[in-house]
C-alpha cells in the first residue's frame, strides 16, 4: 500500500482531537483507519472470527465514548490499542467458562475440514492455539510482542508492568511453546 | 523453534472480517459518536469516564447493531463463508501479507470518500510521517520489527529458578497422592532422580529394575524430546521386595482393576521394541485378561475370592499364591440408569485414526449398549471446551451419535476447564441412584487449566465424594501421559484403560462396559498376614502403586480401588515356606532369630500359610464391611498343572510381566517358558485375547535389547 494518497492523509492524532472536539467525519475516518487492526487484535486473542467481529464492535463504541477524553499526550494508536486489548481480554475472560458450542464452531470440528489438504493451514493453527492456551499474561506479553509487534516498552505500558516482566513473561512463553509445539510435530 | 515462530505470528493469516460486521461496528460506533456528542455535558474536551454513559442505550444499540448485521450475514452466508474463509487461508498461504490486505482493499473506496469529504478541513494538517498512513506503516513495522523491536534473549537466571520449581512440583503429586500412598522414601528418591535425570540419560543404559523413562517430563522437556516415544509418561516404581514374614507378616494393597499397561506393551512390541521397563505394570498385565473365577451369589456378598497355591514355575523353592476375586454380575435389569458424560479430547493431535476416530467409534458402540432411560452427554476440549450435546436420553439414539459424528480434532488441549464442564453437566443431570460418571478419552497432557496435576486430582477426589466418578480412555503414543491419567482415574473411581486398536476400544467401552461404569463394590482393599511359622518370606508381584499402609486396611477414609459388575481381579503372592528357603537374607549372627511373639492362634494355624483379609464398601455405603479367608493347605496344588486353566495363564501373563521388568527373581525363567505355560492354559478365548499374548511372547523373545 505505498498509494501515495494514502501518505497525503492527515495524522491520526490531528483526526482524534478533531474527533474529541466533536468532529465526526474525523472520527469515521480514524475508525476505519483502525478497525482491521482492532479487528486483527482481537482474532489474535480469541481466534474466531464471530468473536472478534463482536470484540472489535465492542471496542469501536468505547473508543467513540470516549474520544472526547482523548488528550494526545499518548499516540492515539496506543490509546486505541489498550482499549482494544483490554476489551478483548475482557472478552475472553467472560467467555472463559461454559461455551456451547455455535454451528460454526462445530464446522471447524468436522472431521475432514482440518484433514490432510489443510495441513499447512493446522501449522498456523496450532501456532495460536499453543499461545492463546498459554497462562493470560504470557500469552498477552507474545501477542503483543510478536504478533502485534510491539516493543517490550509498549508492551510493558499496556499490560501495566515493567519491561524486565515482559522479557520474563516471554521467556516462559517460549520456554511452553517449545515442549508444546514440538509435540504436535 | 522460537522467536522465528513467533514472529511468524505477526506474518499469519488472520480471516478477514466480514464486511457486513464491520460496516454494524462502524455504524454503531458513529451512533455512540452522536450520542456523545449530543448529550448536554459532552461537550468537547470534557473528561467522561465511560461507565458515566449510560450504559442501558449502549447495550441496545449494540444489540440493535448486531441484529442489523446478524441478517445480512444470514445463516447460509454463516455456512458457506466458514470453508470460504478457510479455503482463503489456505490459498494465500504463500502470501500471507496478501490476506491481511484484502479487507482493506475492500473498503477503501470507502476511505477515499472520506477523504474527499474530509479535504476542505483537513488542509492545514501537517504530515508526519511516522502517523501517516498507519496501515502501510504497520506493515512496515511488520517487515522492521523483525530486526528492530525484538527482545533480547531473555537472561538466563530465570531457567534455573524454575527448573528448582518444576522439580519441586515434579515430586509434589506423587508424594501427596493418598491412593496410590507412596511411602514417603519414594517420594524423595523420584525427586532425586529428578535431578538426576540428566546425568543418567546421557551415560550408558539405565540399571535393570529401575524403569526411569518419565518421572516429568517437565523437569528436562529436551531430554525427552529426542527420544520419540519417551515423552509417554509412567511413574516409575520399584518392584515389591522380598519381605520377612518374620519381621513384616502383613502385606496391605489396594485393588487395581486398570489394564492400560497391557494396551501399551502390546503396541511397543508390535512395533518391534521392548516396552519401557516403567510402563509394565504386573498387576494391570494380569488383569487384561477375564477369568472364570466362581462367581459370588448375590450383589450383597458383591465377590468371592478364590486362592489356589502352586509351585513357583520360575523358582521350584518357592510357592506362588494366587488369589482371584471375582465381582458380582449384575443382570441387565438390576442395572442402575446410567448418567454418562463423554469428555472428549479434540485437540489437534488427537487427528490421527488410532486416535479421535478410534474413540469415536467406541463411543458409538458404547452408545449402542446402553438402555433408553440412560443419559448421554458430550463435551469437547481443544483451545476452549464447549458442549458439543446437552444431556441426552439414549432413546434419542440418532442425536448423540449426530454429534459424535461431528467431533473432530482440531487445536490445543485445554483439560482442566474441559473436565470442569463435565462435571458441571453431570451433576446437571445427576441421578441420585444411578451411576454417574464420567469418560475421559485422551491422547495425553492437561497443558492449560487447572495447573497443576494437584489441583486436578482436588476437583476429581471432591466430585468423586458427591458422587461422580470418572474412567479414562487412553489412546495414542507419543504424548500418553500415563502418569497423570492413572493419578486422575485413581481418584475418580474409575478405570484407566489405554485403546491402541478399535478392538481394544470394543473390549473396555463395550464388554467391560458393565464393569467399567457399574461399580458393585468400591474401596477394595487386601490384607494379607502371612503365618511366620510357614512362610519365612513373601513378594507381592506387581500392585507397588497400590501399596498401602497396613493402618489404612482399617480406615474407610483411605481410598482404593473399585469393583465393577462382573470384574475379577488377580493378585499373585510368590512364597519361600519355611525350611524351604535358600536364603534370600542370611540369619543375623548377632541377633537370636526373632520368633513370633506368641502368636494367637498358634497349633490349629500349623496347616494355614496365611490369612486373607478383603474389605470393601458397597457402591452407596459410607462403611465397609469384612471378608475373610484362611489361606490352607486344602488350597494348594500338588503341580502347577493341576491348578485350574485360568490361573497357569495368569502365572504365565506375571512371568512374561516380570521378565519385561527385568525381575532378579526369575532365576532362569524366559520366554519359551511363558509360552510353554501359557499355550495350553489359553482355554475358549473366544475373542483371540489370549493367543494374541501368545504372539505378544514371542515378539518381545525376537525384539531387539
Amino acid at each position: 500500500m505505498s498509494d501515495p494518497a494514502e501518505a497525503q492523509q492527515p495524522a491520526d492524532e490531528d483526526l482524534a482531537r478533531k474527533a474529541a472536539a466533536g468532529d465526526r467525519r474525523a472520527f469515521a475516518m480514524l475508525l476505519d483507519r483502525h478497525y482491521d487492526r482492532i479487528y486483527r487484535l482481537a482474532w489474535r486473542w480469541c481466534g474466531a472470527r464471530d468473536r472478534a467481529e463482536d470484540i472489535a464492535q465492542e471496542v469501536c463504541v468505547k473508543l467513540a465514548q470516549s474520544i472526547a477524553t482523548f488528550r494526545g499526550d499518548a499516540a492515539f494508536k496506543t490509546w486505541a490499542y489498550r482499549l482494544a486489548y483490554t476489551t478483548a481480554v475482557d472478552h475472553i475472560r467472560a467467555n472463559q467458562r461454559l461455551v456451547t458450542l455455535q454451528p460454526s464452531d462445530m464446522l471447524s470440528l468436522v472431521d475432514g475440514a482440518g484433514g490432510v489438504a489443510q495441513d499447512d493451514t493446522i501449522e498456523g493453527q496450532e501456532l495460536w492455539r499453543a499461545v492463546r492456551a498459554l497462562p493470560p499474561q504470557q500469552r498477552d506479553a507474545v501477542l503483543l510482542v510478536y504478533a502485534e509487534d510491539l516493543s517490550h516498552a509498549e508492551a510493558a505500558s499496556i499490560l501495566g508492568c515493567t519491561e524486565k516482566t515482559v522479557s520474563w513473561h516471554l521467556h516462559e512463553a517460549r520456554k511452553r511453546l517449545k515442549t508444546l509445539l514440538e509435540q504436535v510435530a | 523453534m522460537t522467536n522465528k515462530d513467533l514472529d511468524s505470528l505477526n506474518s499469519l493469516p488472520v480471516p478477514p472480517p466480514r464486511d457486513a460486521a464491520k460496516s454494524a461496528a462502524l455504524s454503531a460506533a458513529m451512533d455512540a459518536f452522536e450520542k456523545n456528542q449530543s448529550a448536554p455535558q459532552a461537550s468537547a474536551g470534557n473528561i467522561r469516564p465511560i461507565s458515566q454513559s449510560e450504559p442501558g442505550t449502549r447495550r441496545s444499540m449494540m444489540t440493535l447493531a448486531r441484529q442489523h448485521y446478524a441478517l445480512a450475514a444470514s445463516l447460509a452466508a454463516l455456512v458457506v463463508a466458514a470453508p470460504v474463509a478457510f479455503q482463503i487461508i489456505q490459498n494465500d498461504r504463500n502470501a500471507p501479507l496478501e490476506i491481511v490486505r484484502a479487507p482493506e482493499t475492500e473498503h477503501r473506496s470507502f476511505a477515499r470518500e472520506a477523504e474527499r469529504r474530509d479535504t476542505g478541513a483537513d488542509e492545514k494538517n501537517t504530515i508526519r510521517p511516522e502517523m501517516a498512513a498507519v496501515g502501510d506503516a504497520d506493515r512496515q513495522r511488520a517487515a522492521d520489527g523483525v530486526t528492530a523491536g525484538k527482545p533480547a534473549p531473555a537472561p538466563a537466571e530465570p531457567t534455573a529458578i524454575t527448573a528448582t520449581m518444576d522439580q519441586t512440583v515434579a515430586a509434589a503429586p506423587v508424594a501427596s497422592a493418598p491412593v496410590a500412598a507412596v511411602p514417603p522414601p519414594f517420594a524423595a528418591r523420584e525427586a532425586a532422580e529428578v535431578s538426576a535425570l540428566t546425568s543418567r540419560n546421557l551415560i550408558a543404559p539405565r540399571p535393570m529394575g529401575l524403569g526411569v523413562v518419565g518421572i516429568d517430563g517437565r523437569a528436562e522437556p529436551n531430554l525427552y524430546l529426542e527420544g520419540g516415544e519417551t515423552r509417554d509418561r509412567f511413574t516409575s516404581a520399584d518392584q515389591n521386595p522380598v519381605k520377612q514374614t518374620a519381621a513384616d507378616p502383613v502385606s496391605t494393597f489396594s485393588i487395581d482393576v486398570d489394564t492400560a499397561s497391557y494396551a501399551f506393551v502390546r503396541r511397543a512390541l508390535n512395533a518391534g521394541r521392548l516396552p519401557p521397563q516403567a510402563s509394565v505394570r504386573t498387576e494391570e498385565m494380569i488383569n487384561y485378561f477375564r477369568y472364570e473365577y466362581p462367581a459370588p451369589e448375590s450383589a450383597a456378598e458383591p465377590f468371592k475370592p478364590t486362592v489356589t497355591v502352586v509351585p513357583s514355575p520360575w523358582n521350584t523353592a518357592n510357592k506362588l499364591v494366587h488369589i482371584g476375586i471375582k465381582g458380582y454380575d449384575l443382570k441387565s435389569a438390576e442395572r442402575p440408569r446410567a448418567n454418562l458424560v463423554f469428555l472428549i479430547d479434540t485437540s489437534g493431535s488427537m487427528a490421527p485414526q488410532d486416535r479421535l476416530p478410534l474413540v469415536k467409534n467406541g463411543l458409538r458402540m458404547l452408545v449402542d449398549e446402553l438402555k433408553p432411560d440412560d443419559t448421554v452427554a458430550i463435551v469437547t476440549y481443544a483451545s476452549s471446551s464447549g458442549i458439543a450435546l446437552e444431556p441426552t436420553k439414549v432413546s434419542d439414539k440418532a442425536k448423540i451419535l449426530a454429534a459424535l459424528d461431528r467431533l473432530g480434532a482440531g487445536g490445543s488441549t485445554a483439560g482442566a476447564s474441559g473436565i470442569e464442564d463435565a462435571y458441571r453437566l453431570a451433576e446437571a443431570s445427576f441421578d441420585t441412584d444411578g451411576v454417574n460418571r464420567i469418560i475421559l478419552a485422551t491422547d495425553g497432557d492437561f497443558n492449560v487449566g487447572l495447573t497443576e496435576d494437584g489441583d486436578l486430582k482436588s476437583l476429581i477426589e471432591r466430585k468423586r465424594a458427591a458422587g461422580i466418578f470418572l474412567s479414562i480412555l487412553g489412546v495414542g503414543a507419543g504424548n500418553y501421559n500415563d502418569r497423570l491419567m492413572q493419578t486422575l482415574a485413581q481418584n475418580g473411581n474409575g478405570v484407566a484403560a489405554y485403546a491402541d486398536t478399535l478392538n481394544e476400544a470394543r473390549k473396555i467401552l463395550v464388554e467391560e462396559a458393565s464393569s467399567t461404569l457399574f461399580p458393585i463394590a468400591k474401596d477394595v482393599k487386601i490384607q494379607i498376614e502371612w503365618n511366620p511359622a510357614r512362610v519365612s518370606a513373601y513378594r507381592l508381584l506387581g500392585y507397588e502403586t497400590r501399596a498401602l499402609k497396613r493402618e489404612d486396611f482399617n480406615n474407610d477414609k483411605v481410598d482404593a480401588g473399585d469393583i465393577g459388575s462382573g470384574h475379577t481381579v488377580t493378585a499373585i503372592y510368590e512364597i519361600t515356606p519355611v525350611g524351604a528357603e535358600k536364603k534370600s537374607v542370611d540369619d543375623l549372627r548377632y541377633a537370636a532369630p526373632a520368633k513370633p511373639a506368641a502368636p494367637v492362634v498358634a497349633a490349629s494355624a500349623s496347616n494355614e500359610l496365611g490369612f486373607l483379609k478383603i474389605r470393601a464398601k458397597l457402591p452407596n455405603a459410607e462403611t465397609s464391611s469384612l471378608q475373610s479367608l484362611a489361606i490352607t493347605d486344602a488350597l494348594a496344588k500338588p503341580a502347577l498343572a493341576d491348578a485350574a486353566p485360568d490361573v497357569r495363564f495368569a502365572t504365565a501373563v506375571a512371568g512374561f510381566a516380570e521378565l519385561l521388568r527385568g525381575s532378579p527373581h526369575l532365576s532362569g525363567f524366559t520366554y519359551d517358558d511363558v509360552l510353554a505355560l501359557a499355550g495350553p492354559a489359553r482355554g475358549d478365548d473366544p475373542f483371540g485375547e489370549r493367543s494374541e499374548f501368545l504372539n505378544l511372547v514371542r515378539l518381545a523373545k525376537s525384539a531387539p535389547r
